[in-house]
């Protein structure tokens, strides 16, 4: 253990934020949103280990940082600082003060979830997060705003109650709720195969995994700027630590079982490829794909676990740059959507952008038919043609393709980018 | 008989005499009022301390009085009997110093506090009875005394809720009444005892138990609302906010909560009733009220009659805790207890104070109060999530140790009643407070009253705000060493298991 982290630094990390929540300190503080980060932005960048036992706070539970978690508390940081500096009061006049007590309840909640050691506290700072982030999701207060608001509150009290009773599973089997104590307990347990479909349905739900996504795309439809771009680094990420945390991966080998999460995760990327939506869902249907792979590798780990033990060092930087990236996405699209919703110039914008961004494409498209010329009249005669799919036509997926340019291309680099990591 | 002897007696005496002291004062005497009431408030808390630190380290409070022939008034502090002793001096100060606040300038002052102090001196009485007969005597001094607060405000209304509750409480009574002296011909004793007395009873006397148990059941189950012995609960919210808070948190569903814990596990014993096939039916009651309890909250507009309801379904939380028969659940029940308590009662003040500073008493007329009260809707948020269960309030602590428990002793379906519970809170407060977070305020409240720029008058605000600062701390601290939690875990190993 490094002694360059104070433990009571993990503490103030959490506490922080949550204490300035209350109006009567943060409106006597400058930049509070900004400020609320520093001890967590400290942490990140302070290098070694530490861990804070807490054994009076709710079942007894503590802070802990390590590689794996700095991974994804340093793009926490990242997007709610990027979210504190849009989001200022100044810009957004007295609604946006009237957020602040969300903005600090969903980043102390994301903070403790994210430095928790064991399951109550990861579960706990998470309810804190969601019902934080609800708030958040509903400021502008329009028709629109509040039914995603309402679903999104639907799916969040859905997945508590499941992960609640994933919970309950856990602490009657293992000896603590600690990860590993639970990882070691649980796999031998004969409720694993409940905890498991509990605990994926729960983060699947929170996450916004296809087909459970339809918050997601409301969400990123309807909220403003600085939520949309904290979606994919929030609930979103939040969702997939959950994943990671909660089940015995590498130690669990699931069965048939997983080819249902493996078929879920492809059908999420095939739907975020297929599905027809405008600039003001791409995130989502990013988002949606993002996950999609996220949980065909899941269901692989669970399938063969020593597979998933050797690439399991994927799995935190896959999360930590799923957040920058939908950060990344939804202030882009947020900008051009001016304050709250995509105007014609700025969706003539995006779509001039595009072509420029998916120029490799193009390319790769002209060589590939140039190659395989006769595939398109393959695909007509598909058998998937016979069972009356909708299929496009080799004319509407070279549309399909170059309308969703920008999305392939993130995809490619995202895939660069963790075959790097993994080299 | 020694000093500790005398502890119990004075925990009573420190409500009785002020509030007998109360009724002489003239109505203007104001100052020596809240003297008094605090004083004894005060008192009581020290008290209940001093015990407390007593029972933690294994020392011994008995009183004991001649009654009747062969009958002894019993006062003793054991663990259990403690935590609703501390419960009751808690949220006594709290609710005298709220009191002072609500009644400000009304008429019947004296009469409302002396019989709020004798009310209480009931509570603290069946939390401190050592056997089946001093708990009767109390319990019926506590219908005796909440009366004449359900009718303070002296309306048609007020006189036809103090009617049904007398009808039914009285009723109650006699069932109780019935129980407790066929138990005592049958066995000689009404003492209450860790683990029960009746396991010498002969098998031939079996099903008279059963029958006597219903009857005890019956008898409790009106107070703590049972169905279908729960119609009194929801006409009885007419009464003034601070009885309400009384009634639902502190004194009288508790009482009757209370006395189904010492039923179970100091009369019968809780292996007992199980043999006897009586638990399982009792578990099923209770899920039945707290699902029943909760539909009946969602349709409910005016905010009191919500609140009211949802008491139905909380309280039997403590039932069913106690009739799943475990170790594990009974923490879960009797920190319900407590927890609730603080809960409710929380929500019973902001409710007061909505209809004091504002004139609300609907939850229509709640929209963006919020803006207009922020501070008795923090408090008022931090209730109603500790009723949905949601971390780190203490409802989700509650929640945790019964599911758990239930588990335990392989009852799944009650972890299904709690998620449905959870979710059915979650469907009637919610939309409460996305009323008052995010809905725009009205022009022009139903009956604004200036408090000088503040929120609301202090007396009023505080006690809000020091109830659900509890609520979250017991949830929050739930493993430090004094929580609520901790000492129901003392009483399961020193009562009832595991030593």
């Amino acid at each position: 253990m490094n002694a360059v982290i104070p433990p009571l630094l993990l503490g103030v990390v959490v506490a922080w934020p949550l204490l300035l929540a209350f109006p009567a300190l943060y409106a006597r503080v400058p930049w509070p949103r900004q400020l609320a980060t520093v001890p967590a932005l400290l942490l990140a960048v302070l290098p070694g280990e530490a861990s804070l036992e807490l054994s009076w706070l709710l079942f007894g539970t503590g802070f802990a940082i390590d590689g794996q978690s700095r991974w994804i508390l340093a793009t926490a940081v990242a997007v709610w600082l990027m979210a504190a500096v849009t989001a200022q009061p100044a810009n957004e006049g007295n609604a946006g003060r009237c957020t602040t007590p969300f903005f600090m309840l969903t980043l102390g909640g994301n903070l403790g979830a994210i430095l928790a050691t064991d399951l109550v506290g990861f579960f706990s700072f998470a309810t804190v997060m969601g019902y934080g982030f609800y708030g958040l999701l509903i400021q502008g207060s329009d028709e629109a705003a509040r039914r995603s608001g309402r679903c999104y509150l639907l799916f969040l009290i859905v997945a508590d109650l499941l992960l609640f009773e994933a919970l309950l599973l856990a602490a009657f089997t293992a000896e603590d709720l600690r990860y590993e104590t639970v990882g070691e307990a649980m796999v031998g347990a004969s409720s694993m195969s409940l905890y498991l479909w509990l605990v994926l349905i729960g983060f699947m739900l929170k996450a916004g995994v296809w087909p459970l996504h339809w918050w997601l795309t409301a969400a990123f439809c309807t909220s403003p700027r600085t939520t949309a771009l904290l979606l994919g680094g929030v609930p979103v990420a939040m969702g997939l630590l959950g994943l990671l945390r909660w089940l015995p991966l590498g130690e669990y080998a699931a069965g048939g079982s997983v080819m249902l999460i493996q078929v879920m995760g492809a059908g999420a990327v095939l739907y975020a490829v297929f599905a027809r939506g405008s600039v003001k869902t791409l995130p989502a249907r990013v988002a949606v794909s993002v996950t999609g792979l996220f949980v065909v590798a899941l269901g692989s780990g669970l399938a063969y676990p020593a597979v998933w033990r050797q690439y399991e060092f994927i799995g935190y930087p896959f999360i930590a740059s799923l957040g920058i990236l939908l950060a990344g996405l939804g202030f882009t699209t947020g900008r051009m959507k001016g304050a709250r919703y995509m105007s014609t110039f700025a969706s003539r914008r995006l779509g001039a952008l595009q072509p420029e961004v998916g120029r490799w494409i193009e390319i790769v498209y002209q060589w590939a038919g140039d190659r395989f010329s006769g595939l398109h009249s393959l695909w007509r005669v598909s058998w998937l043609k016979a069972v009356k799919w909708r299929i496009p036509d080799w004319r509407n997926l070279r549309t399909l393709v170059e309308g969703w340019s920008a999305t392939i291309t993130l995809f490619v680099l995202l895939g660069l980018a963790l075959a790097w990591l993994a080299g | 008989m020694s000093a500790n002897g005398w502890l119990p007696l004075l925990v009573i005496l420190s409500s009785l005499l002020p509030g007998l002291l109360i009724f002489g004062l003239a109505e203007e005497r104001v100052r020596t009022r809240t003297v008094l009431n605090l004083t004894g408030a005060v008192v009581k808390l020290v008290l209940v301390g001093w015990m407390l630190w007593g029972v933690y380290n294994g020392h011994h409070y008995e009183m004991r009085l001649p009654l009747l022939p062969g009958l002894e008034l019993v006062l003793r502090a054991g663990p259990l009997a403690l935590l609703f002793v501390s419960l009751s001096a808690v949220l006594w100060l709290v609710t005298t110093v709220y009191a002072i606040g609500y009644l400000e300038g009304s008429p019947h002052r004296s009469r409302f506090f002396g019989f709020f102090s004798l009310c209480v001196t009931a509570t603290v009485g069946v939390a401190l009875a050592g056997n089946l007969i001093t708990f009767l005597v109390f319990y019926e001094l506590l219908t005796l005394t909440t009366y004449p607060l359900v009718v303070h405000r002296g309306t048609e209304v007020a006189r036809r809720a103090g009617q049904s509750y007398l009808i039914y409480t009285i009723f109650g009574g006699s069932l109780l009444l019935l129980g407790t002296v066929w138990l005592y011909v049958l066995t000689g004793t009404l003492e209450f005892t860790p683990r029960g007395f009746l396991d010498t009873v002969a098998t031939e006397h079996h099903s008279a138990l059963v029958v006597i148990f219903a009857l005890l059941v019956a008898g409790f189950g009106v107070k703590a609302a049972l169905i279908p012995l729960h119609g009194w609960l929801p006409q009885a919210m007419v009464a003034p906010a601070p009885v309400s808070a009384l009634l639902h948190a502190v004194a009288v569903v508790k009482a009757g909560a209370f006395g189904i814990v010492r039923l179970v596990y100091e009369v019968f014993g809780v292996e007992f009733a199980a043999i006897l096939g009586v638990t399982g039916p009792l578990a099923w009651l209770a899920a039945a009220t707290i699902i029943y309890g909760s539909l009946r909250a969602l349709f409910q507009d005016n905010l009191k009659r919500r609140l009211a309801y949802s008491t139905v379904s909380q309280v039997s939380y403590i039932t069913l805790g106690v009739a799943i028969a475990g170790p594990v659940a009974a923490i879960g029940g009797v920190v319900h207890l407590v927890h609730q308590g603080l809960m409710k009662i929380t929500l019973f003040f902001c409710a007061g104070n909505l209809a004091e500073t504002l004139g609300i008493h609907k939850i229509s007329e709640m929209d963006g109060v919020g803006r207009r009260m922020p501070w008795t809707m923090v408090a008022f948020t931090i209730g109603a999530f500790g009723m949905i269960g949601a971390p780190p309030v203490a409802g989700f602590v509650s929640k945790w140790y019964l599911g758990l428990g239930a588990l335990e002793v392989g009852q799944g379906w009650v972890v299904i009643v709690l998620a449905g519970s959870s979710l059915l809170n979650a469907a009637y407060f919610l939309p409460i407070l996305y009323r008052a977070w995010f809905r725009e305020p009205p022009h022009v409240w139903p009956q604004e009253r200036d408090f000088g720029g503040k929120e609301t008058a202090w007396a009023l605000l505080l006690p809000s705000l020091a109830t659900a600062a509890m609520a979250l701390a017991a949830g929050l601290m739930a493993a430090g060493s004094y929580s609520p939690l901790e000492w129901a875990k003392l009483i399961a190993e020193q009562e009832f298991y595991l030593k």
